[in-house]
C-alpha cells in the first residue's frame, strides 16, 4: 500500500509537471475568427502534426496535446494542471512555431477552458462548428490527427478520453439528428439542386469556370457527391492546370471553353468579370449536340457571369449567388431545428464528461486517504499484536475485524461527500476540497503519484 | 362475396389515399409502407372481386362502363406497385390511390346491373384483346402522370422556388427516363392489343377491320404515341415537350374511351348497350 511521500519514476513524461487537477485547454481560431491568409500561414502540414504537439509538451506545462489543422481551423487541444494558465504559453508557442506575429494572432484566436473546452472539442467534432454544418469531413480528420498525436506519445488518459468521447458524440450526432442530411452552404444548395436536374451525378461532367476558391469549394462538394468528370477553364492557365491536377480533372484554355460546353452538364461560373462571359448565342450548338439533356448553371461571380436569359432556354437551369442563397435558406430554417436538437445533445454529453471528469479526479485522493488511514492501522495493529501474543488465531481475526470496522466507519462520511462534491458542476468546491484533505492527512502534493503507487 | 371483396379494397384504397397524401407532407418510410401495403391489399381484394364475378359470367367482366372503370383502375393501381420496384415513385400514390377508390366505389354501386354477353363476344380472345388494351392504357396513364410531376418540378426549379415539399420526387432526368419506359410498355401493350383485335375480328367476322370509331380512335392514338416515340429515339426529343406530349396523347386517349364508346355505335359498343 501507498507511502505517499515516496518519489517515483513515472513512465509518462507527460505527468512530468503535476499539481492538482486536469484541466483542457483549447487555444485556436477558425473561418469566423479569422481570415484565409492567416489561416494559411498557421496551417501545420500533415505529416508535421505529432512533431508539433510532441513540441508543446517538451516547450510548455501542457501535459499533453493534440493539434488539430484543418482548412478551417488550426486548433491546439492541451491538458495542463487546473492551476497553470496555459492559454497564453499554447498562443505563443503557435506563434514562434509558425513564425506569426504574438499581438496578431492574439486578436483572432479564442480559448476554451474546462467544461467550455470539452464542449467546444464535441461541437467540433460533431461538425456544429464547421462552415458547412454537418459536414462529414471533419469527423475523419480530426480522428487522424488524434492518432498522430498518439503515436507521439503525447497523450495520455485525460485527452484520450475526451477525444474519444467526442468520436462517439460525433457518430449520435449523426445517426439521431437530421443535420447532416440537408444542404444549408451554397455549395452544398448547388449540389443538391444538380441532384434534383440529374439523376446519378458520378457519370455527369462540371465545369469549373475561373479556379477561385469559391469555385474550388463548390467543387470539392461536386466530387463528394459523385462527380467524377471535371473541367477547368480559368484565365491564368497555370492556376486552371494546378486546380484540375488537384481534382483529376481536366485544364482546358480560357479563350477554347466555350468548344468544350456540350459534353458538359453542370457549369460553374465564378471569374471576376465586368460583364457577362456566357450568353445563350454561346450554348446553341451547345445545347443542340445534347439534344434534349438539362444543363445547370451555378453563378458564383459577383457582378454576376452568366447572362440571367440563359435560364430561358430550354432545359438550362439558372441560379446565381443569391437564388442559391434562397434556397440554402429555406434548408437552414428547415435544419434549423434539428441543429438545435444536435447542440442540446452535444452540450449534454459534454457536460456528464465533464462531471466524469472532475469526479474521477477526486479518486486519487479517496484511495490515498483510504490507503493512510489502512497503513496507520496495520502499523498499530501489528505493533499490538506483538504485545498480545497469547491470543488465540480467532481472537486476532476479530481484531483485525474490528480495526477494519473502525476504519471504515470513519471514512464512510468524508468519502460520501468526497463523492458528491465530485458530482457537483462547481468544480471548484471539489478541488479545495482535494487540497484540504491532503493538507488535513498529509497526503502529498500529489494525488496521481499516489494512484500509481497504488498499482 | 363479390360485394365483401369489393368493400375490403374500398377500405384499403381509402387508407392507402390518406396514407400517401399525409406522406406528401411529412416524407416518412411509415407512411410509404403503409400506402404500398394498403394498395396492394386493395388490387389483390378488387382483383379478386372481378375474377370471381368473370368465372360467374364465363368471360372477363367488362360489358358495363362501371366495369370497365373498375378494371382500368385495378390494373392502373397495380403498374404503379411494380413499377416501384424499379423506380421511386411512391409520390403518385396520393393520385393513383384515389383513382383505385373511385373505380372501386364505381364497381360498387353499379354492381347488380350486369347486362348479358352476347355470344359473339364469349371468345378466349376477349379477355386477352381487353387485358392488353387497358394493361397498355394503365402505361399510358402512369407515363401521363409521370409528365405532370415532370412540369411541376420543371417550373419550380426554373422559377428557383423549390421547396422541401415534394422532396421524395425523383430528378428530372429520372422522370423523364421513367415517362419514356411507361410510353414504351404502353405503346408496345396498344400494339399488341390492336392486333389481337384484328386476329380476332378476321377469325370471327372475316375481316380484320372494321372502320368503326373506336378501331379509328386507336389507330389516331396509336400514330400519336408512334410519333412521340419517334420524335424521343430518333430526333431526341425529352424534357418537357416530350411531358406536354404525353399528356395531350394520353387527353385523345381519355377522350376515346370516355366519350366515343359510349356515344357512338359499333362491335366495341354492343356490350354496353
Amino acid at each position: 500500500m501507498s507511502t505517499t511521500k515516496r518519489a517515483q519514476v513515472r513512465p509518462l513524461r507527460t505527468r512530468e509537471q503535476q499539481g492538482g487537477a486536469t484541466d483542457i485547454w483549447i487555444v485556436g481560431l477558425n473561418h469566423e475568427t479569422a481570415p484565409i491568409e492567416l489561416r494559411e500561414r498557421l496551417a501545420f502540414p500533415a505529416d508535421e502534426l505529432g512533431a508539433a504537439a510532441a513540441r508543446i509538451v517538451t516547450g510548455t506545462d501542457a501535459r499533453e496535446a493534440v493539434v488539430i489543422s484543418t482548412c478551417n481551423r488550426i486548433e491546439i487541444v492541451a491538458s495542463g494542471s487546473c492551476e497553470e494558465e496555459l492559454s497564453g504559453v499554447l498562443t505563443e508557442f503557435l506563434a514562434h512555431d509558425r513564425g506569426v506575429d504574438v499581438a496578431l494572432l492574439r486578436e483572432h484566436r479564442y480559448v476554451h477552458r474546462s467544461r467550455d473546452g470539452v464542449r467546444h472539442l464535441f461541437r467540433v467534432a460533431s461538425s456544429l462548428d464547421s462552415m458547412v454544418i454537418g459536414e462529414s469531413q471533419i469527423l475523419g480528420q480530426i480522428k487522424a490527427q488524434f492518432r498522430d498525436a498518439v503515436e507521439s506519445d503525447v497523450v495520455a488518459a485525460f485527452l484520450r478520453r475526451c477525444f474519444e468521447r467526442s468520436f462517439r458524440v460525433a457518430k449520435r450526432v449523426r445517426t439521431e439528428t437530421e443535420v447532416a442530411t440537408r444542404a444549408v452552404s451554397i455549395s452544398s444548395a448547388a449540389v443538391d439542386l444538380a441532384q434534383r436536374i440529374f439523376d446519378d451525378l458520378s457519370g455527369k461532367t462540371v465545369m469549373l469556370i475561373g479556379a477561385g476558391k469559391m469555385s474550388e469549394l463548390a467543387a470539392r462538394h461536386f466530387i463528394a457527391a459523385g462527380v467524377k468528370n471535371l473541367i477547368v477553364t480559368n484565365r491564368s492557365f497555370d492556376r486552371g492546370v494546378e486546380l484540375a491536377r488537384r481534382f483529376n480533372g481536366t485544364p482546358v484554355p480560357f479563350d477554347r471553353y466555350r468548344e468544350y460546353l456540350g459534353m458538359v452538364d453542370i457549369v460553374l461560373g465564378s471569374v471576376g468579370a465586368d460583364g457577362t462571359i456566357l450568353g445563350p448565342v454561346d450554348l446553341t450548338g451547345a445545347l443542340k449536340s445534347r439534344r434534349s439533356r438539362p444543363m445547370f448553371f451555378i453563378d458564383l461571380g459577383v457582378p454576376r457571369n452568366f447572362d440571367a436569359a440563359i435560364n430561358e432556354l430550354e432545359g438550362c437551369y439558372l441560379y446565381d449567388i443569391d437564388s442559391l442563397a434562397g434556397v440554402a435558406k429555406d434548408h437552414r430554417a428547415e435544419r434549423a431545428k434539428e441543429a438545435r436538437k444536435a447542440e442540446a445533445m452535444v452540450l449534454e454529453e459534454a457536460d456528464g464528461l465533464w462531471r466524469q471528469l472532475q469526479s474521477t479526479d477526486l479518486t486519487p485522493t479517496i484511495v490515498a486517504l483510504r490507503g493512510k488511514l489502512e497503513g496507520i492501522r496495520r502499523t498499530e495493529l501489528e505493533r499490538a499484536m506483538a504485545t498480545l501474543r497469547r491470543l488465540e488465531p480467532q481472537d486476532r481475526e476479530a481484531l483485525e475485524a474490528m480495526t477494519q470496522a473502525i476504519v471504515n466507519k470513519i471514512l464512510h462520511v468524508p468519502m460520501t461527500v468526497l463523492k458528491e462534491l465530485a458530482r457537483k458542476e462547481d468544480t471548484g468546491g471539489a478541488s479545495e476540497a482535494q487540497n484540504f484533505v491532503h493538507h488535513l492527512f498529509e497526503l502529498g502534493s500529489d494525488p496521481e503519484a499516489d494512484e500509481e503507487n497504488q498499482e | 362475396m363479390p360485394s365483401l371483396l369489393l368493400e375490403g379494397s374500398l377500405l384499403a384504397y381509402l387508407i392507402g389515399t390518406v396514407a400517401g397524401g399525409l406522406a406528401l407532407w411529412r416524407s416518412s418510410a411509415g407512411f410509404r409502407q403503409t400506402t404500398a401495403a394498403a394498395l396492394i391489399v386493395g388490387v389483390v381484394l378488387q382483383g379478386s372481386s372481378i375474377l370471381a364475378r368473370s368465372a360467374a359470367s364465363g368471360t372477363i367482366v367488362v360489358h358495363s362502363f362501371a366495369e370497365q372503370v373498375s378494371f382500368f383502375t385495378c390494373l392502373l393501381v397495380a403498374v404503379h406497385l411494380l413499377a416501384q420496384l424499379r423506380f421511386r415513385l411512391a409520390v403518385l400514390a396520393a393520385v393513383v390511390g384515389p383513382l383505385g377508390f373511385i373505380g372501386a366505389l364505381v364497381a360498387l354501386v353499379a354492381q347488380g346491373a350486369t347486362s348479358d354477353v352476347p355470344e359473339f363476344l364469349k371468345s378466349p380472345w376477349l379477355p386477352v384483346h381487353v387485358t392488353l388494351a387497358f394493361l397498355g392504357n394503365a402505361a399510358f396513364a402512369l407515363s401521363c402522370l409521370v409528365s405532370f410531376a415532370y412540369l411541376w418540378q420543371e417550373r419550380r426549379l426554373k422559377a428557383r422556388t423549390i421547396s422541401p415539399f415534394l422532396t421524395s420526387l425523383p430528378s428530372l432526368e429520372s422522370l423523364d427516363r421513367i415517362n419514356f419506359t411507361f410510353l414504351a410498355w404502353g405503346f408496345v401493350l396498344l400494339t399488341l392489343s390492336i392486333l389481337s383485335g384484328a386476329v380476332w375480328a378476321e377469325l370471327s367476322f372475316g375481316r380484320f377491320l372494321s372502320w368503326e370509331p373506336r378501331t379509328i380512335w386507336s389507330a389516331i392514338v396509336w400514330v400519336i404515341y408512334a410519333a412521340l416515340l419517334h420524335a424521343r429515339v430518333t430526333v431526341g426529343w425529352g424534357g418537357r415537350r416530350a411531358a406536354t406530349l404525353t399528356i395531350v396523347g394520353f387527353g385523345v386517349l381519355f377522350i376515346s374511351f370516355l366519350g366515343v364508346n359510349m356515344l357512338t355505335p359499333g362491335q366495341h359498343a354492343v356490350a354496353y348497350g
